[in-house]
């Protein structure tokens, strides 16, 4: 395929001849299972639990704990993200619950149900950067210091952040998921409360509720801020963009390939270097920001 | 059930179920008082006011 694409004077192609060769060359990365995303969400959920009674027994200390914890919500997203497509299985596929089992269990150290997630995922793929409709529209930002005094205000209580998902839930008629969140949320107050008032609540804060304001700023860093700056176009080709970063793919979380997700959602995490790379010269006629990746 | 939820999940809750035990560990933990009625009333000043600055202005750092 790479030796049609060198051979191929793609400016020469119809809109039609080039859609049929990018769709060739991605359908070569759809359709595998990911383990590694599987045992990545599984084990660090898994990981995650296991430091509540390693550090309240004294086994790891509270510093490690807080830093392992970090990672362990920066780390939580992506499985998620992979079953929210159906990727690990679609529907009706014998894997089907392991899809549902690593989507429920991997986001639970940021607390935030799956389902949820899915829905509104679903809406910002369908409207990435539309004003209205796109759910994380507010965490676009004018540039990497805006990004962080938005990120700090968008946590206050009067946020209109707050009510994001709710509102698209509502526009779309999937209002009834609204109660995973308010479970979720109460079981997670209350644990915290309950141990904090049990006398740790430093272990607390350092284990759960500071991991998971930095995880989530790391993640909405990356995942949506970064991919779709400036974010003021729309349309399958400029509404997501490559770039490269400083800090590498492992830091970035591979989210400088994050316009094949875009593109095509069914490529799994691990394999969007690859097909970027063999469709690059494609992306690049379609006129995509490639950002020098 | 509503107004429990809406108590549930307001700042001041927040401020009293986590931040003042909290700030009570920390002050005890940092020696800046000593433990007892002292660390736990300053905390809960501290707790309260921040829950009172995020319940009545909508944001924990006076911003929004």
């Amino acid at each position: 395929m790479d030796q049609v694409i060198e051979s191929t004077n793609l400016a020469a192609l119809s809109d039609e001849e080039l859609d049929v060769l990018e769709r060739q060359i991605a359908g070569k990365y759809m359709g595998k299972v990911p383990w590694g995303a599987v045992m990545w969400g599984i084990g660090n959920c898994l990981i995650f639990i296991a430091l509540f009674p390693l550090v309240l027994s004294g086994l790891v200390p509270l510093w490690a704990g807080f830093i392992v914890a970090t990672l362990n919500v920066i780390l939580a997203y992506l499985p998620s993200h992979e079953a929210q497509h159906n990727i690990i299985a679609g529907r009706g596929k014998p894997l089907r619950w392991l899809n549902e089992l690593v989507g429920h269990m991997s986001v639970i150290p940021m607390v935030y149900p799956y389902r949820i997630l899915r829905a509104t995922h679903m809406e910002h793929h369908k409207h990435t950067n539309d004003p209205e409709k796109d759910c994380d529209i507010d965490l676009h930002a004018r540039s990497q210091a805006d990004f962080f005094r938005k990120a700090l205000i968008n946590r206050q209580p009067a946020s209109t952040r707050n009510g994001a998902y709710g509102n698209s839930l509502e526009r779309t008629g999937q209002s009834h998921l609204m109660l995973d969140a308010l479970l979720l949320n109460a079981a997670y107050l209350i644990f915290m409360f309950s141990m904090a008032w049990s006398g740790y609540a430093l272990e607390m804060a350092l284990l759960w509720w500071i991991p998971k304001m930095i995880g989530e700023t790391y993640i909405s860093y990356y995942l949506a801020w970064a991919p779709h700056y400036p974010g003021n176009e729309q349309g399958r080709y400029r509404d997501t963009r490559a770039f490269k970063s400083r800090f590498g793919n492992l830091v970035s979380m591979g989210m400088q390939f994050h316009i094949i997700h875009h593109l095509y959602p069914r490529i799994p995490l691990s394999l969007t270097p690859a097909a970027y790379r063999e469709l690059r010269p494609i992306l690049k006629q379609r006129g995509c920001e490639l950002g020098g990746l | 059930m509503k107004i429990i939820i809406s108590i549930l999940f307001s700042p001041m809750a927040f401020a009293l179920g986590f931040l003042w035990p909290l700030f009570t560990q920390l002050i005890v933990a940092l020696q800046l008082s000593s433990s007892g009625w002292p660390a736990i009333l300053t905390g809960a000043v501290i707790a309260t006011s921040l829950g009172l600055l995020a319940q009545l202005r909508g944001s924990w750092v006076w911003i929004k």
